[in-house]
């Protein structure tokens, strides 16, 4: 029972983050279409330039802050320079072009802040909770943790439905001649869906690394298991997201505390397998409207 | 859009191709080039009257490398202070330490690089069980003398098919067996868990510890190296009652495994093996938590390890001392760490074993040499090698020894044993002390 609660409790802190990952995924896909595999990098990135701020300075939130910050820049910068020459060509190069970028910013990152491990420091206690004598292998971090993503995952649901700019966005995303033709700026509006995007795969960055060791590559299972929570999901959704990567959390860590946790990353492909199989479009994909 | 699609994937396939036999063409070109003409007349590769070549593969970048990285530092810092001193028969020692990123096909390559295009006489020191494993056939079939690995493996001691390796620290099975036979009788009513590497590190540890403890292990778990996430590992040794954490892994996971214990609440004696417990590494690890909330800096304060060479913090221990000087000379500006440590003395037994192969050594001759003086060679470890021409296996000994603060203090004397179920005795004789000027003295004779 004890290890039931620490094995669910595990994934679910881990699964808030493969969430955040999912939803950062899922706001590219919506606004243009393209599968952004650059995405663990550009999180990783930031999250280094966190830990030079904090070690600099000693504050673990002006570190937050300088990455989302840099996210924002980053994600802006790769979709106005890089991504926009390539839209509207073949579906694919846009992909391959994020794969480049993927390879590209760890080896960048390897040379601006070494290849070793390098530990990160989490701004609440590490410590497991105790409840009346039970430990419960839930720490003030992971609260925090999933604390955040809910937060983030509001506040996106929010932009989308009843702002203005999350109107034209989705718009945007859908049409882009006939936004066009409405008088919506569509190209501004992509940057911002990148921006927006990059902040959120910062904040997965940011999380994963807290209280925990990092390195250039150190993102690179969130990248495989956030893509498999936003397929999960159905790639559309911001909700399904979250339920994708929660479900993602939960299901690989019985694997891992249950089977054996060599067939972790097998456990992924079965599962991502499955649901391409029974539910192609993804659990919550409302419509499958834009087959190419 | 099949078609197409078929088109464009059969000329992607044909540009694999092209850049394939490109790089066929540029290694085979690379390799005639470089190929030794060391055979006629006598010629060693690597050796001229005036220097000798060694080569050296360790991991530089990547997962392995804190720590592991230093090294090769502390070897060429060695050997420098011994070219200084007019180096071994009159030689200088060149050392090239290339990095393969502990990625076994990295590994080939360099070491590839190393024995045709640098020619080296020898390789000394290459790091990793997995990487050198990957090397092994093709050293020994180069004819290459390929001594000291940095692994506690046992695939380092088979004399018959690898006559050119040998091994240098003290394997994991033996030194299982003393951190085993320790346990049972220092903690007879512990509860044992394992922690292990999945891999021969694991494999061979456990052999050696259950010869003593396997009434008392209550869980063996398992990670596979790269993955990082060991919650499952260490809540089924909670689950599993164990009080007694024993570790056999490298030191990025001895911080993970600490760290999450921490999240558990999970508070057993931990013991780590000798590779996976440096203060120091581990400590700059976990150091940073204690700025967050992890409040107590020691976390590794009373961890129970081994030790089979002078610590750094030693600083009574007169090769302790040596190896400060020697670093003061001729390293860099970074600390003298465990590592160096290690380093310089594989160095120095290295030049042991250089001066016995005589004036003009030749690559059979370095082998024969450490076959025959192998074991009678004094330096900074603890318990002397088990080198004849039947055992290629390195230090036969460890203490076992509890880590406070950074440095350590001594639970047992040294001890010493060999594979199977040889027996543990206490190492009789004084530890050895440094020959004045630092450098090995030539056996006479």
């Amino acid at each position: 029972m004890q290890q039931f609660l620490n094995v669910t409790l595990t994934g679910l802190s881990q699964g808030a983050i493969y969430a955040a990952f999912a939803l950062a995924l899922v706001l590219i896909w919506r606004s243009t279409r393209i599968v952004n595999f650059a995405q663990g990098s550009m999180g990783m990135f930031t999250t280094y330039l966190a830990l030079i701020v904090i070690e600099g300075t000693g504050s673990y939130w002006l570190g937050l802050v300088v990455a989302l910050g840099a996210g924002l820049l980053l994600g802006a910068a790769i979709e106005r320079l890089i991504i926009r020459r390539v839209e509207g060509g073949p579906e694919l190069s846009a992909i391959i072009v994020t794969l480049g970028l993927f390879v590209a910013i760890q080896a960048l990152a390897a040379i601006l802040f070494g290849a070793t491990f390098r530990s990160f420091p989490a701004p609440f206690d590490l410590r497991g909770m105790m409840v009346g004598g039970v430990n419960v292998a839930l720490t003030p971090f992971s609260v925090f943790v999933i604390g955040s993503v809910v937060l983030v995952m509001a506040a996106l649901v929010a932009l989308f439905r009843f702002t203005d700019v999350g109107l034209r966005m989705r718009a945007a995303a859908f049409d882009q001649e006939v936004s066009r033709l409405l008088g919506v700026p569509v190209g501004p509006l992509l940057t911002l869906g990148w921006a927006l995007a990059a902040v959120v795969g910062s904040l997965a960055g940011l999380l994963i690394a807290g209280g925990s060791l990092v390195y250039p590559a150190y993102m690179d299972p969130i990248i495989v298991y956030g893509f498999v929570a936003a397929v999960l999901g159905g790639l559309d959704s911001p909700g399904g997201a979250v339920v994708g990567g929660l479900a993602m959390g939960l299901a690989l860590s019985y694997v891992s505390g249950y089977v054996g946790s060599e067939l972790v990353a097998m456990a992924a492909l079965a599962i991502l397998v499955a649901v391409l199989l029974v539910r192609p479009h993804g659990l919550f994909a409302r419509t499958a409207a834009r087959r190419v | 859009m099949d078609t197409v699609g078929s088109r464009r994937r059969l000329r992607g396939r044909a540009a694999v191709l092209a850049v394939v036999a490109v790089v066929a063409l540029l290694a085979s070109a690379c390799g005639a080039g470089g190929r030794p003409s060391g055979e006629e007349g006598g010629a060693q590769p690597g050796l001229t009257p005036q220097s000798v070549k060694v080569g050296a593969h360790f991991p530089l970048t990547g997962v392995a490398s804190p720590g592991y990285s230093d090294i090769p530092t502390g070897t060429k810092a060695y050997f420098d202070y011994v070219n200084a001193h007019g180096g071994v028969h009159g030689r200088q020692i060149e050392y090239v330490f290339r990095d393969d990123a502990y990625n076994p096909t990295q590994t080939s390559q360099v070491v590839n690089e190393l024995v045709l295009q640098d020619q080296v006489f020898a390789m000394l020191g290459g790091l990793g069980t997995p990487t050198h494993s990957a090397v092994l056939d093709y050293l020994n079939s180069e004819g290459v003398p390929d001594l000291f690995v940095s692994s506690g493996s046992l695939l380092w001691d088979q004399p018959e098919r690898n006559p050119q390796t040998f091994g240098w620290q003290p394997d994991y099975e033996i030194e299982a067996k003393i951190i085993g036979k320790y346990v049972a009788e220092n903690f007879p009513q512990a509860k044992v868990g394992l922690f292990l590497q999945d891999d021969d590190l694991g494999r061979d540890a456990e052999i050696g510890g259950r010869r003593f403890l396997d009434r008392q292990i209550v869980a063996a778990e398992r990670y596979t190296p790269g993955n990082t996430d060991v919650a499952p590992q260490i809540a089924a040794l909670q689950a599993a009652g164990a009080d007694f954490v024993i570790g056999f892994n490298v030191p990025s996971y001895t911080a993970l495994s600490q760290l999450q214990s921490l999240r558990l609440n999970y508070d057993p004696q931990w013991a780590y093996s000798n590779i996976g417990s440096d203060p120091a590494l581990v400590g700059s690890l976990l150091a940073r938590f204690s700025e967050g909330a992890v409040t107590d800096a020691g976390l590794l304060d009373g961890v129970i390890t081994t030790e089979y060479l002078p610590s750094v913090e030693a600083a009574g221990d007169p090769w302790t001392q040596l190896f400060t000087r020697v670093w003061q000379e001729h390293g860099t500006d970074a600390e003298l760490t465990n590592f160096r440590i290690y380093g310089m003395a594989e160095a120095y037994a290295f030049v042991q074993a250089l001066q016995a192969a005589g004036p003009d050594p030749t690559r059979e001759g370095l082998v024969a040499a450490v076959e025959q003086s192998g074991a009678q060679m004094e330096g900074p470890w603890l318990a002397p090698y088990r080198y004849s021409e039947q055992s290629h296996a390195g230090i036969s000994g460890v203490k076992i020894s509890r880590i406070v603060g950074a440095g350590t203090e001594d639970l047992t004397p040294v001890q010493v044993t060999d594979n199977g179920d040889a027996p543990i005795t206490p190492h009789p004789g004084p530890a050895s002390t440094p020959p004045a000027n630092g450098i090995p003295v030539p056996p006479t004779g």
